[in-house]
């Protein structure tokens, strides 16, 4: 299946992303992990026209050179889908966009390059109340948007909302922060 | 003891609200003494509540020290009966794995083991592997050997509290967040204690003929208080709580003792520790489990039970085991894990101070009972103990079924695990108005009336001590859900609504101090969840 923008992640900022795109006439899938939490704007974004999979989580994708080719899903087993441009915006560990080990800290779906502390002692604060580090782990981005793989920036994936290094939904200006990430991504693909 | 005494004269004072100053608190005042319990904290706040929870049956100690194992398995028995509302009936496993044949522990040993568990009186029955695995599914799958064994679990708050609440039934006064500062001393006497309330900043003076030091660890800095020198060796032990309860029966290592080899069952989690190192004094106040002790423990653990690299861990803790060194060995490579009993008397020439020490959450009635009988001695009494054969407070009904039905008509579910928790007592827990029956904690199922009942009849100040009192927010949200209404239940219940954050914002720091050092996978996921409950939201009020 092609699309112009697939978009991976259901949550506030995928739908936020997936509208602006509806907008702008593009073609649209979005593959949320979620069933019923954000159903209100997936069913808007539906209606606008987007193709939404639904309890669906991306496992993977194709690569040529630093450009991502198409995603699989775990339940459209063989059938690929194609894009020109990808958005992440998967959450944070919460909502299963990262992953940690006793070691690092990962992004679950493409294995993007992630930010984040190298010793395990730096990743809280013994006060539970302080800004916590590890709320802050997440994707690293370019000033586009655009996320890293091995070192390398990748030209038509970009990442949104609380995936990414920096945003988190817990500290005052959350809302400002990925209301922002969510701008510089459409910005990026107008 | 008929004589008249004023309010700040006691028979004893009994310095210490762990296990066994409960347990000697109890057996004093069982025994006609007026006691007065004085603790630091809250009760089970040190080591007594940071262990475990195993009822041993003694095997661990048959082939090194059969006095030891003596010891467990008639005090496992003894607790089983007076007890029996805070010990689960799990009995327990000795597996010997390929590996271990490789270091000299393989059924070779484990025959010398079960021959020395006869010796004992513990019995030991060697098990096929295979019967094994039917009988604990959870078990590594590749032992080669296995023995059955009477261990069981216990919960070492509610064994705590009930012997607290035993002997205030009994006369006894207890103070809780109330700390020893120096000793009414005349002489080569020590006549009582000088103590502050911690929490008011108040002092005061309690007098008795003689004071017992069951302090613990912190007993060290309490016998230099009263100007002698009790030699002991901090040992730090960490352990790991899981999620889920991966096994139902308790699994031990057939071998030498080591790091991480006893795998207990207890309530809805499973526990796998412990570790042995020596700490400096000063750090006793401040266990926190570093990152290769949590490695240690999973490595080690994951032995015993392959499920448990899979399953999410709650929490990390610490506590500092009392282990005392021999007197003629100050440096403390003699170290005893069974009971001393110091007259100070005989021993420094400091008449009405006595100490107990060492031994094992296992064996605090013995420690109690030998304790006691020193001080009767002293002051010439001659009641025998009789807390081998009198059962707890709420341990006195055969089941928590048998005491639910008792106390109501078609128990719900909260009312039976009131009942398990409070035995008998629970009657006296309000199930009447629609506010009383409310659920505050979900894991555990704790209403607003069993809050209540705590802070009526349990001595509760702080949430902390409401946890060890009702396992409120012990479950496997580990408070997520239920902090915020228990906080202001709490504060409610003490008077003072405006309470409610600092009581929320003390038992947040203290759930997250063993959470960080086991942060990562599921357990990273629910931390971040509870940041957004906990920072997203507005301070609860059950007026909303």
């Amino acid at each position: 299946m092609k699309f112009d923008v697939v978009v991976i992640g259901g949550g506030k900022a995928g739908a936020k992303v997936a509208a602006s795109m509806l907008e702008q006439g593009k073609k649209v899938a979005v593959v949320s992990s979620g069933l019923s939490i954000n159903n209100v704007s997936l069913k808007d974004i539906e209606e606008k026209g987007a193709v939404v999979f639904a309890g669906d989580t991306v496992t993977g994708g194709s690569f040529e050179g630093s450009k991502l080719v198409n995603v699989s899903t775990q339940k459209l087993r063989e059938v690929s889908l194609e894009a020109k441009a990808f958005v992440l915006a998967t959450g944070g560990f919460f909502s299963r966009g990262l992953y940690a080990d006793m070691e690092k800290v990962y992004e679950r779906a493409l294995g993007l390059d992630v930010e984040f502390a190298a010793d395990r002692e730096q990743w809280f604060d013994a006060d539970f109340s302080a800004p916590q580090p590890f709320l802050d782990f997440g994707v690293k981005v370019d000033q586009d948007g655009r996320a890293f793989k091995g070192g390398v920036v990748l030209e038509n994936v970009y990442a949104a909302g609380e995936v990414l290094s920096g945003v988190n939904s817990v500290c005052e200006d959350a809302e400002q922060r990925i209301a922002e990430s969510v701008e510089k991504v459409v910005n990026s693909l107008k | 003891m008929d004589k008249v005494q004023k309010t700040n004269e006691f028979d004893v004072i009994i310095i210490g609200g762990g296990i066994t100053g409960a347990g000697t608190a109890r057996d004093c005042a069982m025994r006609g003494l007026k006691v007065l319990l004085i603790e630091r904290h809250d009760i089970a706040s040190g080591a007594s509540g940071r262990n475990h929870g195993l009822l041993h049956s003694g095997a661990r100690y048959a082939v090194k020290d059969s006095e030891s194992a003596t010891e467990c398995i008639k005090e496992n028995m003894i607790l089983r009966r007076i007890a029996r509302n805070c010990v689960e009936e799990t009995e327990g496993l000795f597996i010997t794995l390929p590996e271990d044949a490789e270091t000299g522990f393989g059924l070779d040993y484990q025959a010398k083991f079960i021959e020395a568990c006869k010796a004992a009186g513990i019995s030991a029955e060697a098990m096929d592997p295979k019967a094994a695995i039917a009988w604990e599914p959870s078990v590594n799958p590749t032992l080669i050997g296995a023995v059955k064994v009477p261990d069981g679990s216990v919960d070492p708050f509610r064994l705590c509290s009930a012997n607290v609440l035993d002997a205030v039934l009994h006369g006894a006064k207890v103070l809780t967040y109330t700390e020893v500062t120096s000793f009414v001393k005349e002489g080569n006497t020590i006549k009582g204690v000088n103590v502050v309330d911690t929490k008011s900043g108040q002092n005061a003076t309690y007098y008795a003929p003689v004071t017992v030091n069951a302090a613990g660890i912190w007993g060290h800095g309490i016998a230099a208080l009263a100007g002698v020198n009790v030699g002991m060796y901090p040992a730090k032990g960490t352990l790991l709580v899981f999620g889920h309860r991966v096994n139902n029966v308790v699994i031990n290592r057939c071998r030498k003792s080591a790091d991480g080899d006893i795998l207990v069952p207890g309530d809805t989690v499973c526990v796998i520790g412990t570790t042995s190192t020596k700490v400096p004094f000063e750090e006793c106040d401040n266990m926190y489990a570093t990152r290769e002790e949590v490695e240690l423990m999973l490595r080690e653990g994951a032995k015993l039970a392959p499920s448990l690299l899979t399953t999410r861990i709650l929490r990390a803790y610490s506590g500092v085991r009392p282990l005392v060194a021999a007197d003629d060995d100050p440096t403390g490579r003699s170290i005893s894990r069974g009971i001393v009993l110091l007259d100070h008397a005989t021993r420094d020439g400091l008449d009405g101070f006595v100490t107990i020490t060492g031994g094992k959450l296992m064996t605090y009635r013995l420690m109690a009972e030998w304790a006691t009988d020193l001080v009767c001695k002293k002051l010439s009494v001659a009641q025998k103990c009789t807390t081998d054969v009198t059962p707890l407070v709420g341990s006195e009904a055969k089941s928590y079924a048998e005491v639910a039905s008792k106390v109501w008509k078609g128990a719900t579910l909260a009312q039976k695990a009131a009942a398990g928790r409070h035995g008998d007592m629970s009657v006296k827990i309000p199930f009447v108005s629609e506010e009383d029956k409310t659920l505050v904690c979900e894991c555990e199922n704790v209403t607003l009336g069993e809050i209540k009942y705590a802070v009526e009849h349990l001595g509760v100040k702080s949430l902390g001590d409401l946890r060890r009192r009702t396992r409120v927010g012990m479950g496997t949200c580990q408070g997520t859900y239920c902090i915020y209404k228990a906080a202001a239940a709490l504060a409610k219940a003490l008077g003072d609504e405006s309470l409610a954050p600092a009581l929320q914002k003390e038992y947040l720091d203290e759930r997250w101090k063993g959470m960080r050092p086991v942060g990562w996978g599921d357990t990273l996921r629910e931390m971040e969840f509870m940041q957004k409950v906990y920072k997203a939201g507005k301070p609860f009020s059950f007026k909303d």
